[in-house]
């Protein structure tokens, strides 16, 4: 116990000089929330600001009534179709609309092509609706649209941030253990301390002690910063949430402990880490809604840790739903993963270098 | 000459033997680019994404009832219209027999839990209202026409392809809106305002997504090119003693300095030419660099981030050390330059480092340059900001770089 005490507090202090480790554990997913905060996260932006520019000096009443019934919050009037160009390209607003009494012209910048799509698709519904109001008619069909999502989750950015959290607990829990150990194997402070009665599983237990408060705290930090400055809202299960943060913790370790026994050098276990974190960060729906790849990239994410512990989190947050059967398998998985795999290190991962 | 030349093969050999070195600068570049090309150079297209989406028709009358007309619509869409291709929507319907509230129940969690992106309910009396709007010229409401009769489309917000459906199935059913009052003689579709699309800047044409990402993609290549390649190649080999074996030779300095410049930038032409052989060859780019401004701005590119690369290495003490800045810089830049976002959105403190960014300068440069996007910034100072980034990283990285190990 008191090697166990000792090892704690050095773990901890390392932790706390190593500058790199507690930029990706605590800035690095504030940084990516304030980015794509900003981008993505701003509630009272409008969804598309549209320039209008009518040939004629009068303002149609019936082009009126169909925009202000669009779904555009914004609409900004030029007096030239070269001041609306002008307009679009200087991003004051997103797309334009020329009416000449006749026909709708729609102007795009063809640099946003992420998002002409959808500006493309408001374009229609403005034309469909002001050609039956032309000819004194109304939609037959009538629509009504009810959200039936969890009520936390009404933007894209609400399931980013988890996902984010998602992503920062792989890389901690990975770069724990593969670069940790093996950096400790190339100082040789590892063999040093296999020759004291230290147990091995000490260490390792250390480690991840040391890991999992402070990957916990950084989450916590992480929530709070997109609540407070992004009014995100969150209805939180702890329990689930503590239990996953912390299986998946162990379970990102024991993946890290892979990596530790497969590369010696510190350098080398670091970037193999970093290389598996990024693949998977692409492919697991932390950045771009997963339906949006084709079929067999959809397929690989399945296949993906990350994906599940992002849907995981997601719940745990309360700002999507999974079955709890589904949940409580994730976070069995993670733990799995870590029990099984700890032992292993401490067996093959903890031994002195061979020379 | 032979010796810088020896010193640049070197370099450009330990970059292609070092498998991380060659993954990072080859394979990931190359990954990303794929990668986004596939997910968002189809967004929205028919036979490249497909919606699950559930309907419920609890209008089952006679055969020619406007609710057969909607389901069979749908039902039409969720058939491939091309071999191999995904059809637009995937669409589970309910065959009638289940009991309705059960299934509304099941397909109601199923959008939720994101099982399915929308589910349709076509109400009891919907073919009555339809009928109704029609007899009143689908001018006005009836006072039966309350909502009951109304078409639910159940959605998650907050799922983005959730939100994509609904807008396609707007689109449907406007479609099925306007036919159906054609049909009955109440729309004149000869008189439908034109609908024309026009493209501002200076291409006039819609670019395409692999257009717009190539040059991005080739630019972040190049940054961490610099930003990882020349420290780690400077600082790594005056750690373990390599640099020291060069300074008992003839060679000097400013002849590894040369070689090392030769090698990075050999090694970028073939980073280069292999980003734009998948992405014209695979992803079907058609954008040309080929031009005199847009190969200057590449070169300007690379002789800011290789500056870069030796104001890291002049600032570092270790090799580790370089590689945690390196690391620490690298994902802020990258991500506040608009290489692959907008950045119009940000707030004060954060264009700040946009305006900082030499990224951002060179991005916007060279996609005006080969006509992909239109400028932000004056073309004055995509030239200027990083020119003045490698003037003020050279000055640094002379007084401060050490060539050799401290003893």
């Amino acid at each position: 116990m008191r090697a166990f005490r000792s090892l704690l507090i050095s773990e901890t202090r390392i932790f706390a000089r190593d500058v790199v480790a507690l930029f990706f554990t605590f800035l690095f997913p504030l940084i990516f929330i304030l980015i794509f905060g900003f981008i993505l996260g701003d509630v009272d932006r409008p969804i598309a600001r549209l320039g209008l520019f009518e040939v004629s000096l009068e303002e149609d009443a019936a082009l009126r009534d169909v925009l202000s019934s669009s779904g555009l919050d914004l609409v900004s009037r030029y007096a030239s179709a070269d001041e609306l160009a002008s307009g679009i390209l200087d991003r004051e607003v997103d797309f334009g609309l020329t009416w000449d009494g006749a026909s709708l012209a729609f102007s795009y910048d063809p640099s946003r092509v992420q998002e002409n799509y959808a500006f493309q698709q408001i374009a229609r519904g403005i034309t469909d609706a002001l050609n039956l109001r032309a000819q004194g008619l109304s939609s037959v069909i009538r629509v009504e649209k009810e959200h039936v999502g969890t009520e936390a989750s009404t933007r894209w950015f609400n399931k980013m941030v988890p996902g984010i959290i998602a992503f920062s607990i792989l890389s901690s829990g990975l770069f724990a253990i593969s670069g940790h150990l093996t950096g400790m194997k190339q100082r040789r402070t590892l063999d040093r301390l296999l020759v004291t009665p230290m147990p091995p599983v000490a260490l390792l237990a250390a480690i991840a002690a040391v890991r999992l408060v402070i990957v916990y705290i950084s989450t916590l930090i992480t929530l709070l910063l997109s609540s407070v400055v992004f009014d995100l809202s969150y209805s939180i299960d702890w329990v689930a949430y503590t239990l996953l943060v912390a299986c998946a913790t162990i379970g990102m370790m024991g993946l890290g402990t892979v990596i530790a026994l497969v590369v010696r050098r510190p350098s080398s276990a670091g970037n193999v880490a970093n290389v598996i974190a990024m693949v998977m960060m692409f492919l697991s729906g932390i950045y771009f809604p997963i339906e949006f790849m084709p079929r067999f990239l959809r397929a690989v994410s399945l296949a993906l840790p990350l994906r599940h512990l992002a849907d995981g989190m997601r719940y745990a947050t309360g700002v999507s739903d999974m079955s709890q059967l589904r949940f409580w398998l994730i976070v069995g998985a993670f733990l799995a993963a870590g029990i099984i795999l700890f032992p292993v290190l401490a067996r093959y991962a903890v031994r002195p270098q061979r020379t | 000459m032979n010796d810088i030349l020896l010193v640049a093969r070197n370099h450009l050999l330990m970059a292609l033997r070092e498998r991380i070195t060659l993954f990072w600068f080859m394979i990931f570049p190359v990954f990303l680019l794929v990668i986004l090309a596939v997910i968002f150079g189809h967004i929205g297209q028919e036979g490249e994404i497909s919606f699950g989406i559930s309907l419920l028709n609890l209008d089952r009358g006679s055969s020619n009832a406007f609710s057969t007309i909607v389901e069979e619509t749908f039902a039409e869409l969720a058939q491939p219209q091309e071999q191999g291709k995904e059809p637009l929507f995937a669409l589970m319907s309910s065959g009638g027999g289940e009991d309705p509230d059960a299934y509304i129940e099941a397909e109601t969690l199923a959008v939720k839990r994101g099982r399915r992106t929308a589910f349709i309910i076509i109400p009891e009396g919907f073919t009555r209202q339809v009928m109704e709007q029609i007899a009143t010229g689908g001018a006005q409401e009836t006072a039966t026409s309350g909502g009951a009769s109304a078409l639910q489309i159940l959605y998650s917000e907050g799922n983005t392809s959730s939100a994509m459906a609904v807008s396609i199935i707007e689109q449907v059913l406007a479609g099925i809106d306007q036919e159906i009052l054609a049909r009955s003689g109440r729309f004149d579709a000869a008189r439908s305002i034109p609908l024309m699309t026009t493209w501002v800047g200076s291409d006039a044409a819609e670019g395409s997504y692999v257009d717009f990402l190539l040059p991005g993609i080739v630019l972040m290549g190049f940054f961490m090119n610099g930003l990882f390649g020349i420290p780690g190649s400077i600082l790594f080999s005056r750690d373990q003693g390599v640099l020291r074996r060069y300074w008992v030779t003839p060679h000097t300095v400013p002849r590894f300095f040369a070689g090392l410049t030769l090698g990075h930038l050999a090694l970028c032409v073939v980073q280069f030419a292999i980003l734009y052989s998948v992405g014209r060859f695979a992803l079907g780019a058609s954008v040309s660099f080929a031009t005199a401004p847009a190969i200057l701005f590449m070169l300007l590119a690379i002789v800011t981030f290789m500056a870069v690369g030796f104001l890291i290495s002049s600032l570092s003490k270790t090799a580790n050390a370089g590689m945690a800045v390196a690391n620490i810089l690298n994902m802020p830049m990258m991500f506040l330059s608009g290489l692959f976002f907008p950045i119009a959105g940000l707030p004060g403190f954060l264009r700040a480092i946009v305006y900082i960014n030499p990224l951002s300068y060179l991005a916007d440069g060279l996609r005006a340059n080969i006509g992909v996007e239109s400028a932000q910034f004056s073309p004055l100072l995509t030239v200027l900001i990083p020119i003045a980034w490698i003037a003020v990283a050279t000055v640094i990285a002379s007084w401060r770089l050490k060539w050799d190990v401290s003893t």
